[in-house]
């Protein structure tokens, strides 16, 4: 629905303007470019997802979830709940976290960019 | 006297939590092993979850103790003889699959055809 609204306000942009619909037409295509020649997926791509696995574990509360919230002070997780993200995280982008990492990660920018790394060392060697 | 024995306290309360933590990560990765399906995983997990928040409130150190030795205890005796392994984790069934050539090695792309052609 979000989509459809969005497309609809861009063609009504067109019709208003064309310099705008060329700037975001320029836009689209550089993004799609990008996915395209992307092999590993990037910080970018996974914090999204991330926040998003956050933001369905039934024990939080989803409205405070953001980039930086860190999950024991601002989410209000126990050392278990914690456990159980990880593992969450570990079956989604089928990764496994070593024990004395998983205790440092501790908000979304954090587990993104843990994966993003593992991920390029996956691909390196 | 009082200061050494509070940091002693701290310092065995923080192996316990420690060791709760690593012992509930485990036999949640292991009940993931022993069910078949996610559905079923679902329910395993939560009995897990509330083996351990049953003693949550537990004060005396020995009984934490003797709690985590006996739990460690019915981990190791249930623990999977085959469990999950990440497929590009060491033991993965795609671990080293496809290895990166070793330095110095190039494809060189001229399409059969040498520099002096």
């Amino acid at each position: 629905m979000h989509s459809i609204r969005k497309s609809i306000l861009r063609h009504m942009n067109l019709r208003r303007s064309t310099e705008r619909w060329f700037a975001s037409d320029v836009n689209v295509l550089m993004q799609s470019r990008c996915l395209c020649s992307l092999t590993s997926a990037s910080f970018d791509h996974i914090l999204p997802q991330v926040i998003g696995m956050v933001k369905n574990y039934n024990r939080i509360d989803a409205s405070k979830v953001t980039k930086t919230a860190d999950f024991q002070k601002d989410l209000n997780l126990d050392s278990l709940d914690r456990a159980e993200l990880i593992m969450h995280f570990e079956a989604e982008f089928s990764i496994e976290i070593p024990e004395e990492k998983a205790e440092k990660l501790t908000c979304c920018a954090d587990v993104a960019n843990y994966i993003a790394t593992e991920s390029d060392k996956r691909l390196i060697g | 006297m009082s200061i050494t024995s509070t940091a002693a306290y701290l310092a065995r309360r923080a192996a316990q939590k420690e060791r709760v933590r690593i012992l509930y990560r485990r036999a949640l990765k292991d009940t993931l092993n022993w069910a078949v399906h996610r559905h079923l995983f679902y329910d395993d997990a939560s009995n897990l979850r509330e083996r351990f928040e049953a003693n949550k409130h537990v004060e005396d150190l020995d009984t934490i103790d003797r709690l985590i030795a006996d739990a460690e205890a019915s981990y190791n005796k249930w623990r999977h003889p085959d469990p999950y392994i990440v497929p590009w984790a060491p033991g993965g069934s795609k671990f080293t699959r496809n290895p990166t050539p070793p330095e110095g090695i190039e494809i060189i792309y001229n399409y059969g055809r040498e520099e002096n052609d």
